[in-house]
């Protein structure tokens, strides 16, 4: 296949949105959902509570670490295989961890072993994503992460129906046989060449040059202090409304009423990310001002209605700036660096989605409230803003988003590629 | 309806009217047998019993019916240690209070003693003192009036129950599994724990051996835990909570599954996704296949129209088989 000057924004691209669709609901459904085992685990293992909660902990924190490792991968591979060897670690992790003893295995194998499965599937596809679409990519980058919010509802109780069936060995080794659906998922990534491709390199090279791009550094920076700031209402809602004497079974259905506007927020902003001209990054720092400012409004509301009208506004624009947040980097590195630049944004990002959850609670247990630490959490949201407007092109409006480096190559030039795949010449 | 007089005489203080009534003296059960109502206090307290007993706590109950009450009124006590037991009906209607009959029965037996029966303004008081030590004196404890229909109060005495708990346990052959009983407020003597094949129950884990241990951390909860699991430990199992007064039991399922049940449903699933992923490259195989015979059709259009254009000279405008570049956002 001869490469293309710009991405085909459609055509197998839809099968690719499919397939970043289900990939975002077994990656992130499962994680999200893994609270039902939970209780399982604590009674199985008589542990207590803390340690148990680490089996997510180190599976986040190592699918969120490994992400270079997958962008790397998946330059020099395509990310068809990386991202089906990845469904089989994915898979191999639950399969163990239905013959565990001990929660130490556990932390192996659905930790490390799911964790590194899941670090090799999400960061290529999304990245794949981008690829294939350059017009459409916000509302393709929308719609697949809509996945996250959807398979939240659906596996909570399709878990819970699990555990009560099979018991929690049955149950993982059925979680198990549903991850296997990534290496279906993997299958539908065909390789796509885009001109610029053999132009970047291998993914050292495109390593080495990322680390010395200004934007991009300064992108990470304002990604990491969003993320910071992004997870503490889903951590500490609950808590701070029963905090002020709400019952918790009104208190979770608030969330889930965030859970409902989230995915509205993502496929609204991936159609606006689309259909508005100019650089992505303002509708970003848009979104991420908006959560901010929602985010400081919380400590002021006391009355119901205002409680329930800010949970529903944050849902629908934390929701709101995900797509965006991926479609900007596209425009900063290049669709041809857009795999190793994911990576390197999930790892370093994550850092702050990691300290963000304790910071809010430390603050809550010195000042006695959550007052600061909703507050904290918009200042980071406003920081990551404000860096954001650091990034090229901001003010003045870019005639088009072109990948830093030249299309020189013509249309008919078969250049061998250091990638492999059906239908690659 | 005038006041009664004590049959202590004029030598006792003057006191309100139902602390009169009950201070009465002790009277010999075998005169007189039971008393019309409302006509003098009575109450044969054995003083023996009372100061044998006089450790033990004291509970009371009220029950209030009118004479337009339509149904039984029944009260639900729970006993867990033997008690002095202090159970009082009242009665307001608007008749005649000498015309009501009083009685008080255990289940279906009359009782006959120690039951005293006042009457202040228009409401009938009657009160049952006893004590309760051993499980045959648990169960329903009725007082009837009787003025044109009969009017019943029930106090209903049970030991504490067991929280019930409905899902089955699920495990695995080979696996080992803790059965829990927990009682909330309630400390019973002892726990014994039984299985059952139909109705017949069979103790389980008297003899504490390999396979069963018995233990609690508390007094209000027992553990049973059943190492080596086979399919033949498959069944229900029962839970006793042996109380002074009496026995209370929860019941628990334990289903026993092979690990093939769920292996075949995860084989099911594998094989589909080998499927899938094969179906999704086969189709890209062929689809690759015929854009290369499309292709180099194409091309060798392209070739032949070149030449004869060629010979023509008409300008090439044959269309391009890729997709043209889309011009900015």
């Amino acid at each position: 296949m001869a490469l293309r000057a710009e991405p085909p924004d459609g055509g197998w691209g839809w099968m690719v949105v499919l397939s970043a669709f289900f990939q975002s609901a077994l990656v992130f459904g499962v994680l999200r959902s893994f609270g039902v085992f939970f209780v399982e685990f604590v009674a199985a293992f008589e542990e207590p509570a803390a340690r148990v909660s680490w089996i997510a902990s180190i599976g986040i924190a190592v699918q969120q670490f490994g992400s270079p490792v997958g962008s790397a991968l998946s330059t020099k591979f395509g990310p068809r295989p990386v991202v089906m060897a990845g469904g089989i670690l994915a898979a191999l992790g639950m399969l163990l961890a239905a013959f565990a003893t001990s929660l130490t295995h556990l932390y192996l194998s659905i930790g490390l072993l799911s964790g590194s499965g899941w670090a090799l599937t999400f960061t290529p596809t999304l990245a794949c994503l981008s690829r294939y679409f350059s017009r459409r990519r916000s509302l393709a980058t929308g719609l697949a992460l809509t996945g996250v919010g959807l398979s939240s509802f659906a596996f909570a109780p399709l878990f819970q129906w699990l555990l009560s069936q099979y018991a929690w060995r049955g149950a993982l080794l059925l979680v198990s046989a549903l991850s296997l659906h990534l290496v279906a998922c993997g299958a539908l990534l065909r390789p796509l060449s885009l001109a610029e491709d053999p132009v970047v390199g291998g993914p050292g090279a495109q390593l080495a040059n990322l680390l010395h791009h200004g934007p991009f550094l300064r992108y990470t920076v304002a990604l990491t202090l969003i993320n910071t700031g992004y997870f503490i209402p889903y951590v500490h809602l609950v808590a701070h409304l029963r905090d002020l004497d709400w019952d918790p079974l009104p208190a979770a259905f608030l969330l889930s009423v965030a859970a409902i506007s989230d995915p509205v927020g993502r496929v609204a902003s991936g159609w606006l990310g689309d259909a508005v001209p100019g650089p992505v990054a303002r509708l970003l720092m848009l979104w991420t001002t908006l959560t901010g400012v929602i985010l400081a409004l919380y400590p002021g509301a006391q009355a119901p209605t205002a409680l329930v009208a800010l949970t529903v506004a944050y849902g629908f624009t934390s929701g709101a700036l995900t797509p965006v947040a991926f479609s900007v980097l596209p425009e900063l590195v290049g669709t041809g660096k857009i795999y190793c630049g994911l990576g390197l944004v999930q790892m370093v990002e994550s850092i702050g989605g990691l300290l963000g959850a304790p910071l809010s609670g430390y603050l809550r247990d010195v000042t006695g409230t959550y007052t600061a630490s909703f507050v904290a959490a918009g200042a980071f949201l406003l920081a990551g803003s404000g860096v954001l407007i650091t990034l090229p092109h901001f003010c003045l409006s870019a005639p088009t988003s072109k990948p830093q480096d030249p299309v020189t190559e013509a249309l008919d030039t078969k250049v061998p590629l250091p990638r492999e795949g059906l239908g690659e010449d | 309806m005038p006041s009664l007089p004590s049959l202590r005489g004029p030598r006792a203080p003057p006191l309100p009217l139902l602390l009169l009534c009950l201070l009465a003296p002790v009277r010999r059960s075998s005169e007189d047998g039971r008393t019309p109502a409302a006509s003098f206090t009575s109450l044969p307290v054995r003083e023996e019993m009372m100061a044998k007993y006089s450790n033990l706590s004291l509970e009371s109950h009220n029950i209030s019916l009118t004479e337009h009450s339509n149904m039984p009124v029944e009260k639900n006590i729970t006993l867990e240690r033997p008690s002095n037991i202090e159970l009082t009906c009242q009665f307001m209607t608007s008749g005649d209070l000498n015309s009501v009959n009083v009685t008080w029965k255990k289940g279906d037996e009359l009782l006959e003693n120690n039951y005293l029966i006042n009457a202040t303004g228009s409401i009938l008081y009657t009160q049952y003192m006893f004590t309760i030590v051993n499980s045959e004196q648990m169960g329903s404890y009725s007082c009837f009036f009787e003025e044109k229909k009969e009017q019943r109060g029930t106090f209903n005495f049970k030991v504490p129950e067991l929280h019930e708990k409905k899902k089955p346990l699920i495990t695995y052959v080979g696996d080992s599994v803790v059965l829990m009983c927990k009682c909330q407020d309630c400390f019973p003597l002892n726990w014994t724990w039984y299985r059952s094949n139909g109705s017949v129950q069979v103790p389980v884990g008297v003899p504490m051996n390999n396979k069963y241990v018995i233990n609690g951390k508390n007094a209000n909860e027992t553990r049973l835990k059943i190492m080596q699991l086979s399919e033949e430990d498959q069944g229900s199992y029962w839970c006793h909570a042996i109380f002074q007064l009496g026995e209370s039991e929860e019941h628990i399922e334990l289903v026993v599954l092979s690990y093939w049940v769920p292996l075949k449903a995860f084989l099911g699933i594998a094989v589909e996704v080998v499927l899938l992923v094969a179906i999704i490259l086969l189709f890209e195989m062929y689809t690759q296949k015929k854009k290369k015979h499309s292709d180099d059709g194409k091309e060798f259009e392209q070739i032949e129209q070149l030449k004869s254009d060629d010979s023509n000279g008409i300008e090439n405008n044959a269309p391009r088989h890729r997709k043209n570049e889309s011009v900015g956002q």
